[in-house]
């Protein structure tokens, strides 16, 4: 195919010139340089937190970079709201889909049009019989499937003339057929010299579709090449962090005995968002669940924890049942559980940091009135344990560095003196050094004997603190492994779904 | 000629299927059993006298209620519409009994009520003030304004002229000319609303604020001219109050605003916004208009009116509320079903 030659003969369709984002202290995008082709595919793939949303968000207009240039035609252009996007002919296809549930299917796509209506509705019943796609259009969006939510989010980037078009992925939840249709539009769109970005997770799929691939790791593109230098290994390799430096050491290694009744047992639970899942976890063991996001480990852990329903299966905790109980009961149980976004779901950001350590054990604090001193001799013990870095006890909770409020929260989990302790992402968005305080305080939990579970996206986190992995992936266990065959290649191939090392 | 046919009765038939899925009809049944149950008590209530009564006296109701609909549809409310109402009913009050020509003074009051809405559409949209906050500090200021403009004094001895206007037939009905311009202005509305590209920016942006901005529709500027339609229309609710009464004080439309939002939400407006029809609006609109004269022909002392109307709202709203979490909580249940995919175990080739 002459397009996935790399010396182009055109110009590129669009452009961007050392971008740099940051959100606060966290550099999202670290000078990235790339060149839309048109008739050319562009798989991007890259771990969670790779930047790919960010970077596709700043060609859309929705982020603005904070230094960096974009061409058109090249041509410089301030993209600075999604309308200048749309105007230069950019359209992206969210990977969540954003209909408007009240409306019908064919007012969804046809909005924002500036088009005569019957013409466009032509176009719209000529896209679908091309596709081959089941789709009633006076059908209102609310009685989608998320499916086919997903279908018309995709014919309205096709209905738009764009010169670029990114999908973000796009197939998801699509089944194989609406795959295959939705393949031969991008090969027909190909075809008219559109440039298209398509970013996914399954590695298949950039094998059958693309004809560039981009890999991106930590904010930089690590990888730039055609679709015929590359192969699964390539990619499953690019995929990892660029710097992994395998640190000896590693968490002592303490035996378990596994022979020994376990503290927590889960058996066949299926949920929303999972399916299936039967694991253990001994005292003092720390297991690990990887995979990537969406792969339904936090509806996991959150179903387990009682806020959401469980369809099938038990939770065993300690020998007793904790099946469906509510949060305040399976707390009381014995289990705690510090949560993915602390922002959303973990601190009080105006209360003190006194208050938020002791938020989840206030019924020790005396039945009437509060004691306080017993909470300033709590929340001190976690201070100087913990080496938080506050200026006392009574400081504003919003007013701390990100590594240090996660110390607070983690301290306030095990403040109820929990048999069992979920860490889910414990700890994105925070620096080195208090990633290796927050690293130490888990070691110590474990060496007192206290069971562990920890949810990351990070494989070098997960390879550097876990006893035990189970990889999950679209709502299943798909791997396991033991602290002696765990590396950052099976694990981040198991995390996209390649199994036994079969690529 | 038979395949036409079959064309013809399909377009029947889903016609049909769409007014019995609308949500106005639940608004038009709750209007006809009212009607219904109060005439079994007391056959005078289906008069064609009090019937047609009954249309005129929401004349004022339906105006604001149109306005406030935009504003509700985007997402948005607006609590100034009765102090906007009574801002215009006194300065056209005012400039009519002081001699002016009616259309001037009709001018001066929308000119007024499209400044009040620019001010809330500003603060809104622009300044993002959340909605209740900023129509009510409006509310206030406006409200302060009328006594001050007033003097505190009651505006009477309007000229014959101007109280005319609103009683004029017509010819062969006992329906208002007004009552039937504002049934026009409604349907307009809901044309505008309904088959134009902007219209349709409405609803989506108070359906999906983030899809609507991700398609380039101008988020800002939509809301900002629901405002300002919305003070427009509560100006234009103020002169025909005028106009009905024949004599304006400082807290004439105290109380409009509660009146109009329940006769949104009784006619199948979502307070959530991206639902609702201003068709239905004007529907709620007259059921909120007959309930007071409802409570005399059956007996009741006209003193429950105020509760029945908040009563009423309350149940919708909770109603609407409960089924708007309860459909939330499916859809996300399906997305995350529709994740946990089979897992090809055997590796891939």
């Amino acid at each position: 195919m002459v397009i996935s030659n790399p010396a182009h003969s055109e110009k590129p369709t669009v452009s961007a010139r050392s971008i740099h984002k940051s959100f606060g202290s966290n550099e999202v995008l670290k000078g990235i340089d790339i060149d839309l082709y048109p008739g050319e595919v562009l798989a991007l793939v890259g771990g969670n937190g790779a930047g790919k949303s960010t970077l596709m968000k700043i060609l859309m207009g929705i982020y603005q970079a904070d230094s960096g240039r974009l061409f058109v035609d090249g041509v410089e252009t301030k993209i600075n709201k999604p309308s200048i996007a749309l105007a230069n002919g950019i359209y992206l296809v969210p990977q969540e889909p954003m209909l408007f549930p009240n409306m019908s299917v064919e007012e969804n796509i046809i909005i924002g049009f500036n088009e005569n209506k019957a013409e466009l509705r032509n176009r719209l019943k000529d896209t679908i019989q091309t596709l081959g796609w089941e789709l009633d259009l006076k059908r209102k969006a609310l009685t989608l499937s998320i499916a086919e939510q997903q279908l018309v989010e995709i014919l309205r980037g096709l209905m738009r003339k764009s010169k670029l078009l990114i999908f973000d992925e796009p197939t998801s939840s699509l089944t194989f057929n609406e795959v295959e249709a939705l393949f031969t539009m991008i090969n027909l769109l190909r075809q008219q010299g559109l440039s298209i970005i398509y970013i996914t997770h399954r590695l298949n799929e950039v094998f059958q579709i693309a004809d560039r691939v981009v890999i991106m790791s930590d904010g930089l593109i690590t990888l730039n090449a055609p679709v015929e230098e590359v192969n699964h290994e390539i990619l499953v390799r690019g995929l990892l962090p660029t710097n992994i430096e395998y640190q000896e050491n590693k968490i002592c290694s303490i035996d378990i005995n596994r022979e020994c009744k376990p503290i927590f047992e889960v058996n066949q639970l299926t949920g929303y968002g999972f399916s299936n899942i039967s694991f253990k976890v001994y005292p003092g063991e720390i297991l690990g669940i990887a995979g990537i996001v969406g792969a339904g480990r936090t509806e996991l852990v959150t179903s387990i924890f009682g806020k959401d329903d469980i369809i099938n299966g038990k939770v065993i905790l300690d020998g007793e049942d904790i099946t469906g109980l509510s949060t305040h009961e399976v707390m009381s149980k014995g289990l705690s559980y510090v949560p993915e976004d602390r922002f959303l779901n973990g601190m009080f950001r105006i209360s003190s940091v006194a208050e938020n350590t002791t938020a989840s054990s206030v019924d020790s604090l005396g039945h009437i009135a509060l004691n306080k001193k017993r909470e300033k001799e709590i929340t001190n013990y976690f201070i100087d344990t913990f080496r938080t870095r506050v200026t006392g006890c009574e400081q504003e909770m919003g007013s701390l560095s990100g590594g240090n409020q996660q110390k607070v929260v983690i301290g306030r989990s095990i403040a109820t003196k929990p048999k069992l302790l979920i860490l889910d992402e414990p700890t994105r968005g925070i620096d080195a050094a208090a990633r290796a305080d927050v690293y130490a305080i888990i070691n110590k939990l474990r060496q007192d004997g206290m069971a562990i579970l920890i949810i990351s996206s990070d494989m070098e986190e997960i390879v550097e603190l876990s006893d035990r992995v189970l990889t999950m992936y679209s709502g299943q266990i798909v791997a396991e492994f033991n602290r002696e065959d765990v590396n950052h290649d099976s694990l981040m191939a198991a995390a996209f779904g390649i199994v036994g090392g079969k690529v | 000629m038979n395949v036409a046919n079959n064309g013809k009765q399909s377009k029947l038939k889903r016609t049909l299927n769409k007014l019995l899925h609308a949500r106005e009809l639940t608004s038009i049944i709750f209007l006809v059993l009212m009607f219904a149950v109060v005439g079994i008590i007391n056959s005078n209530f289906l008069s064609v006298s009090n019937l047609t009564l009954s249309l005129n006296s929401s004349v004022v109701y339906t105006i604001v209620a149109i306005g406030i609909a935009l504003v509700i549809i985007t997402g948005e409310i607006d609590v100034s519409v009765g102090a906007t109402l009574g801002m215009a009913a006194s300065i056209s009050a005012t400039m009519v009994r002081d001699g002016s020509p009616t259309w001037l003074a009709f001018s001066a009051a929308i000119l007024v009520g499209a400044l009040i809405g620019l001010i809330n559409g500003i603060g809104v949209s622009i300044l993002k003030v959340p909605s209740i906050i900023m129509t009510l500090g409006v509310n206030s200021i406006v409200r302060g304004l009328i006594y001050v403009y007033t003097d505190g004094k009651w505006v009477e001895n309007l000229p014959f002229d101007f109280k005319t206007i609103s009683q004029s037939k017509l010819p062969g009905t006992g329906i208002t000319l007004i009552y039937f311009s504002v049934i026009v202005i409604a349907i307009i509305v809901h044309l505008f609303l309904n088959r134009t590209q902007r219209g349709k920016y409405f609803a989506a942006v108070g359906d999906n604020e983030g899809g609507a901005t991700l398609l380039g529709i101008p988020v800002n500027a939509t809301r900002l001219s629901a405002y300002v339609i919305c003070g427009v229309f509560s100006a234009i609710g103020g002169v025909l109050y005028a106009s009905r009464v024949g004599f304006v004080t400082p807290i004439s439309g105290n109380g409009y605003e509660m009146k109009v939002i329940a006769a949104c939400v009784l006619g199948g407006v979502s307070m959530a916004g991206g639902v609702g029809t201003v068709i239905g609006a004007s529907i709620g609109s007259l059921i909120m208009a007959s309930i007071s004269r409802v409570l005399v022909f059956i007996g009741l002392s006209s003193d429950y009116d105020n509760t029945i109307t908040g009563c009423l709202l309350i149940i919708i709203v909770v109603f609407d509320a409960v089924m708007q979490r309860r459909n939330a909580v499916t859809a996300r249940h399906e997305r995350l079903r529709a994740r946990t995919g089979n897992v090809n175990l055997g590796g891939i080739k």
